[in-house]
């Protein structure tokens, strides 16, 4: 598949804008840190005595701010939600941006921990030259007490760098995989990690001259004579002032880290907060409903909750442990107020349930959400595709029970939906759903506004589904996997010079066939716009 | 909580944990700190808990993700046998490996992280985890269809017993019987 520059840019256009400018805001605060610390006059003892691990390390600590800072906007889900809804954000391609806000948080998160690394390093260097070059020029800048003692003021660092290494190390794919409580616990340690950070830099270790126009920097001090240089360099090296006033005064550098992380902290805060708040009342379990191949609907009512097409809302049931949530995508938000939701249990705390709902008495449940994510936009394109691969069929399900309570007024024209599973069994969940759909589009006289392939890619044994309601369903099913390049060519010679939203949401694999293919070469002047939706 | 594999998790910090001693070494090797022997002997012990852990182990359910490349260094990992497999033994070698750290500024952070990564071993071990390999899965012969799908059928489909089957003279309507299978003429 050859990349199409066009194509390319359509994709991936506006996230590589953004990091672009994220890794240009980083250099930048870097090199003026860096230079003011270099070259600045209030700092050219304590650079004499330090050398560059001063400027690196400040340097660092100044990227480490803006990080601390942006790291927790993306995360702040409710406020997104609310920016992807309302139109205040109007571009389509500003809201895709929105997307991608988990990535923005990772990086962020690369970022602290690489140049955590870095300050600490070059603090050691600090530590060092302040043992080694004690100063007893200038008493009041050195942190040490005598020369050759190693002092080290640093505790907040080594507990800062401790919280970091629990919340890097828990938070790699296969840990968030397997065990996502222990992702979830040391996650949520950022709180106490954002206190000491604040306090950290209180101690006041680096110190700036205060009074350097009354004592220029390498001035001559009135008994004493400079052996380095002679009277006509140490004259052109400070100008006309190459005799001291005063004696130079140092102060603490006062602290800016709370300047940078109050901001963002207090915001993230107050969505937690409004979050509890919202979620304290339980839902009502209204039906739960047993489908085939270990998957169960739950029909729930709750009081002031309004969802869109494609949100999904976050699950929280004490009995089965307190402070897990986890996330699943609503399949019908109806007008009078009814979600449903279909659970696929995992063999883990979901399985749980079972048993207590069987028995009628169910468990009280805690639902967090409405939050945005990319199926939202199915409706705002001309043309989309929508690629579903098992359970993740969800999202679009309720996609199509919105489009069942009326498909005109929405800027959708066509809709091509292609469900791949591996069970025969598993089309049931949804297979009312498609047909009544199916049947009113026929009705008002729209055949081609849904376009439907149904694939099984298990290929073993007679399947075929066989009730006659379900018609609409075994005409289109087919066995085997889909041949993604043969349907993109398809939509694309008829739909012409449109601009396809592609949405998937299913394994890895797929989604990164098509999103290959949204790249790629189109011959008939069809743009495919890649929309992912994940679960972890 | 009860399912949580904590040797997957001891594994990520002991891997960053042999980077942070590894890092701190050079550092102190570099900067000439006093004492840099402790330094040397960190980028040395720092280079062999990455070796040591880098294959991740097997889970006991559930699909289990290989780092890049890991094969040889499960290979040699697992030639040692009960050593490596035991997490006592790792949980151990850790704690003593950690110490010496401790002595200079540059490596106490490398020590202390792998000293938490070694409590969370002991933690593991006493769960009675284990380290399994992560071996390539050998393919296994699918069901196999059985050859006699290929030929045309031997028997004639299932009929009615005989007494159904014989026509009675006298009954000609209860006589007839309904073919279980619609039958339908051949187009082609």
């Amino acid at each position: 598949m050859a990349l199409s520059v066009r194509s390319w840019v359509a994709n991936e256009g506006g996230k590589h804008l953004v990091l672009v400018l994220w890794l240009g805001a980083n250099t930048l605060l870097f090199m003026r840190t860096f230079l003011m610390y270099y070259c600045g006059q209030q700092y050219h003892y304590l650079h004499q005595m330090l050398g560059l691990g001063l400027c690196i390390s400040r340097a660092s600590a100044s990227v480490l701010n803006l990080n601390c800072s942006l790291v927790l906007l993306p995360m702040c889900r409710s406020l997104l939600t609310y920016l992807r809804g309302t139109h205040t954000v109007r571009s389509r391609k500003a809201r895709r941006l929105l997307d991608k806000s988990k990535t923005f948080h990772v990086a962020c998160g690369v970022a602290i921990c690489v140049f955590s690394v870095v300050h600490v390093s070059a603090h050691l260097v600090n530590v060092v030259n302040f043992s080694v070059r004690y100063s007893e020029e200038f008493p009041s800048l050195n942190v040490a007490r005598y020369r050759g003692e190693v002092r080290f003021p640093g505790i907040t660092g080594i507990l800062l760098v401790l919280i970091l290494f629990l919340m890097f190390t828990a938070s790699s794919y296969c840990i968030r995989v397997s065990n996502y409580e222990i992702f979830w616990y040391t996650h949520n340690l950022f709180i106490v990690f954002y206190i000491i950070l604040i306090v950290h830099v209180v101690g006041g270790a680096l110190k700036y001259q205060t009074n350097f126009e009354a004592h220029p920097p390498g001035c001559l001090r009135a008994n004493q004579t400079n052996p380095d240089k002679t009277e006509e360099e140490s004259g052109q090296a400070v100008g006309d002032g190459w005799s001291c006033r005063e004696e130079a005064r140092f102060q603490p550098n006062s602290p800016e880290t709370w300047l940078w992380v109050s901001g963002p902290l207090c915001l993230y805060c107050a969505e937690r907060l409004y979050r509890y708040i919202r979620s304290y009342s339980p839902v009502t379990i209204v039906a739960v409903v047993r489908h085939p191949c270990d998957v169960i609907e739950l029909r729930m009512l709750k009081k002031d909750f309004k969802a869109h097409p494609g949100q999904y809302i976050v699950l929280n049931c004490p009995s089965v442990s307190s402070f897990e949530n986890h996330p699943f995508t609503l399949t019908a938000v109806s007008w009078f107020k009814r979600f449903t939701e279909l659970l696929l249990p995992d063999p883990g705390a979901e399985s749980e349930i079972l048993p207590m709902v069987q028995q009628r008495r169910y468990p009280k449940l805690y639902v967090d959400g409405p939050f945005g994510s990319s199926s939202q936009e199915v409706f705002n394109y001309e043309v989309s595709l929508c690629v579903a691969g098992g359970i993740g069929v969800t999202p679009f399900a309720c996609v199509l029970h919105a489009l069942l309570d009326g498909w005109r007024h929405f800027r959708l024209r066509r809709l091509y939906f292609v469900w791949v599973c591996r069970e025969l069994q598993s089309f049931y969940w949804f297979a009312e759903l498609l047909c009544a759909l199916h049947h009113k589009l026929w009705k008002e006289n729209r055949p081609d506004y849904l376009n439907l392939q149904l694939f099984v890619s298990q290929t073993d044994g007679l399947q075929n589904i066989s009730e006659e309601r379900y018609r609409p369903l075994s005409s289109r099913l087919m066995i085997g996997r889909p041949r993604w390049k043969l349907l993109f060519e398809e939509i694309g010679r008829t739909n012409k010079h449109k601009r396809v939203g592609v949405f998937c949401c299913g394994p890895k694999g797929i989604s990164r066939t098509l999103h290959g293919l949204c790249n790629s070469d189109r011959y008939s002047g069809t743009t495919f716009e890649f929309n992912k939706e994940s679960f972890s | 909580m009860g399912k949580i594999e904590w040797a997957m998790w001891a594994n990520e910090q002991a891997l960053a944990a042999g980077l942070i001693l590894l890092t701190g070494g050079i550092v102190g090797v570099a900067g000439q700190f006093r004492d840099w022997e402790f330094a040397a002997y960190a980028i040395a012990a720092g280079v062999f808990v990455c070796l040591l852990e880098y294959p991740r182990g097997k889970r006991n359910k559930g699909t289990s993700v290989e780092r890049t490349g890991q094969y040889c260094f499960t290979v040699c990992v697992k030639s040692f046998g009960p050593l490596t497999r035991n997490y006592y033994v790792r949980a151990f070698l850790h704690a003593a490996i950690c110490v010496p750290g401790g002595f200079i500024l540059a490596t106490v952070l490398g020590c202390v992280c792998l000293g938490i990564a070694s409590l969370i071993y002991l933690a593991a071990a006493i769960r009675g985890e284990q380290w399994e390999p992560i071996l390539p899965r050998k393919e296994s012969a699918r069901k196999p269809v059985g050859e006699s799908i290929k030929l045309p059928p031997q028997n004639p489909p299932p009929r009615p017993p005989a007494e159904m089957r014989r026509k009675r003279a006298e009954d000609l309507e209860a006589a007839a019987y309904v073919n279980p299978i619609t039958v339908t003429a051949n187009d082609d």
